[in-house]
C-alpha cells in the first residue's frame, strides 16, 4: 500500500424537500428554494427539486452535473469524505435572449430528452435532482469570468449543505467505502493521461477545489499554462478534479 | 468542434471515475495514477505539455500509458502528438476518444490506430445527450485490456 487510506461515509437521501432552510438528517435533506446572493451579473437565480423519475422539466443548458461531497478529517485523498447519494445538482445557465453557457452543442429544454440517465457523468433515474437555473442579465457576453461566477454561485449554494454534512455523525452512514492505494510491485507500471479542456469560457478544468466536487479555492488548468498536473488515484476519487465544460 | 454534450465528462463523472476505479483495482498492473494535461492555443505550448506529459511518465518508469479525451477535432492535435510524444520514449501507449461516423482524427500518425473509440450512440454522431458517449465502464475495460495487449507485445519484441 502506498501511504494512507481514504475512506468515504456514505449517506442515502430517501427524501429531498423544498423548505425555507437548509436541513440535514442522516436520510433527509431540506433545501430553499430562495438564497442570498451577491452577483450583479446573475439576474435570474431558479431552484427546483425534482423527485426521483420526475424529469420533465424546461431548463436552459446543462452546465454540470455535481455529486454533494465534503472534507471532514484529512488532506484530500486521505482521511475522511462524507457524501449524499439519491441525490445531485444539476447546474443550469443562460443569458437573457442571448446564448446558452455552452461551447460545442446545448442542451436546453426537456431535461428527459437531454440526458442518458445513470451514466457515470449523469445521475440515476430514481435521485433527487436540485436543478439551479441560471439567468445572466441580457447584455452580458459569454465570457469565462460569467462562467466562473455561475459556477462560484452554484458552489456557495452547495457549501450550505456541505457544513450540515460535515456535522453527521459517521455511524449514521449507510455505507463506508475505503480506497486503499495498492502497489502491485513487478506487474507492468501503468497511469492515465487525461486531457482535458483549457481555453476559456466554458472550456476549462479545475483541480484541487477544497472541497470534493467544489470550486473555491481550486486552480484553473488553464492558469497553470496547461502544464500536466498529477492526481493520485485518491486524489481523484476524492473529488480534487472538476469539470468546467 | 470541441467538447459536445454526449462526450463531455461532467464533475459527478471525474467523481465517479470509471477508468480510475478499473486501474486502480487491477492487480495485473502497478497503476501509478493521473496526469492531467490541458490543451493550449499555441502550438508550440501544445507540443511542449505532450513532451512533459511524456517526460514525466518516462521519470515515472512507465510501461504503458493510456491517453483518454473527452473532445474531439481542433484537440486532437494536442492528442496525436501526446500519443506519439509517449510512443517514442518506448512507453507502451493506447488512446480513448470519440470517433463515430463524424470525428475521424484530424490529423494522423502511427498511434492514432490504437485509439478506441467511445461512441455508443447508434449512428455515431454528436447526439446532444449527456452521458451517452462519454467513456463508461465499459470503455475502461477495453482500454485495460488493450494496454495490457501493447505492453506484452512490446516486452516479446524487444
Amino acid at each position: 500500500m502506498r501511504g494512507e487510506s481514504l475512506r468515504i461515509r456514505v449517506f442515502h437521501m430517501q427524501d429531498v424537500t423544498v423548505g425555507a432552510r437548509f436541513e440535514l438528517k442522516p436520510d433527509r435533506l431540506q433545501v430553499p428554494t430562495t438564497f442570498s446572493y451577491d452577483c450583479p451579473d446573475i439576474e435570474q437565480l431558479t431552484i427546483h427539486v425534482l423527485p426521483p423519475h420526475c424529469r420533465d422539466l424546461e431548463t436552459n443548458t446543462i452546465m454540470d452535473f455535481i455529486p454533494i461531497s465534503t472534507k471532514v478529517l484529512g488532506t484530500p485523498g486521505t482521511g475522511i469524505t462524507h457524501t449524499l447519494t439519491g441525490v445531485c445538482v444539476a447546474l443550469c445557465g443562460a443569458i437573457r435572449d442571448g446564448e446558452q453557457m455552452h461551447e460545442f452543442g446545448s442542451t436546453e429544454g426537456l431535461l428527459n430528452d437531454h440526458v442518458k440517465w445513470g451514466r457515470p457523468g449523469t445521475p440515476k433515474e430514481d435521485d433527487y435532482l436540485i436543478v439551479i437555473d441560471m439567468l445572466a442579465k441580457k447584455d452580458c457576453i459569454l465570457t469565462r469570468k460569467l462562467c466562473l461566477e455561475m459556477f462560484a454561485l452554484a458552489d456557495e449554494y452547495i457549501q450550505h449543505i456541505r457544513v450540515l454534512m460535515k456535522e453527521m455523525d459517521g455511524r449514521s452512514a449507510v455505507e463506508t467505502h475505503v480506497y486503499e492505494e495498492k502497489t502491485h510491485p513487478g506487474k507492468p507500471r501503468v497511469a492515465l493521461v487525461r486531457q482535458v479542456a483549457g481555453q476559456g469560457a466554458m472550456y476549462d478544468t479545475m483541480v484541487f477545489p477544497v472541497e470534493p466536487s467544489g470550486f473555491t479555492g481550486g486552480v484553473s488548468i488553464i492558469d497553470m499554462n496547461n502544464m500536466p498536473v498529477f492526481l493520485k488515484a485518491n486524489e481523484i476519487r476524492d473529488g480534487m478534479l472538476r469539470a468546467m465544460v | 468542434m470541441g467538447i459536445g454534450p454526449s462526450t463531455k465528462e461532467t464533475t459527478k463523472h471525474y467523481f465517479e471515475d470509471p477508468l480510475v476505479n478499473v486501474f486502480a483495482e487491477d492487480p495485473d498492473i502497478d497503476f501509478v495514477g493521473v496526469i492531467v494535461v490541458g490543451t493550449p492555443q499555441d502550438n508550440r505550448m501544445k507540443h511542449l505539455v505532450g513532451q512533459r506529459v511524456a517526460a514525466w511518465l518516462s521519470g515515472m518508469k512507465c510501461d504503458g500509458a493510456v491517453v483518454s479525451a473527452d473532445g474531439w477535432g481542433n484537440s486532437d492535435v494536442d492528442f496525436v502528438n501526446t500519443l506519439e510524444q509517449i510512443g517514442r520514449r518506448g512507453i507502451s501507449v493506447v488512446g480513448l476518444k470519440f470517433i463515430g461516423k463524424q470525428a475521424n482524427f484530424v490529423v494522423q500518425n502511427e498511434y492514432t490506430k490504437r485509439v478506441l473509440d467511445i461512441n455508443k450512440s447508434v449512428d455515431g454522431r454528436e447526439t446532444e445527450i449527456i452521458g451517452e458517449n462519454a467513456v463508461a465502464h465499459v470503455d475502461a475495460i477495453k482500454a485495460l485490456a488493450a494496454i495490457k495487449l501493447v505492453i506484452r507485445k512490446h516486452a516479446t519484441s524487444e
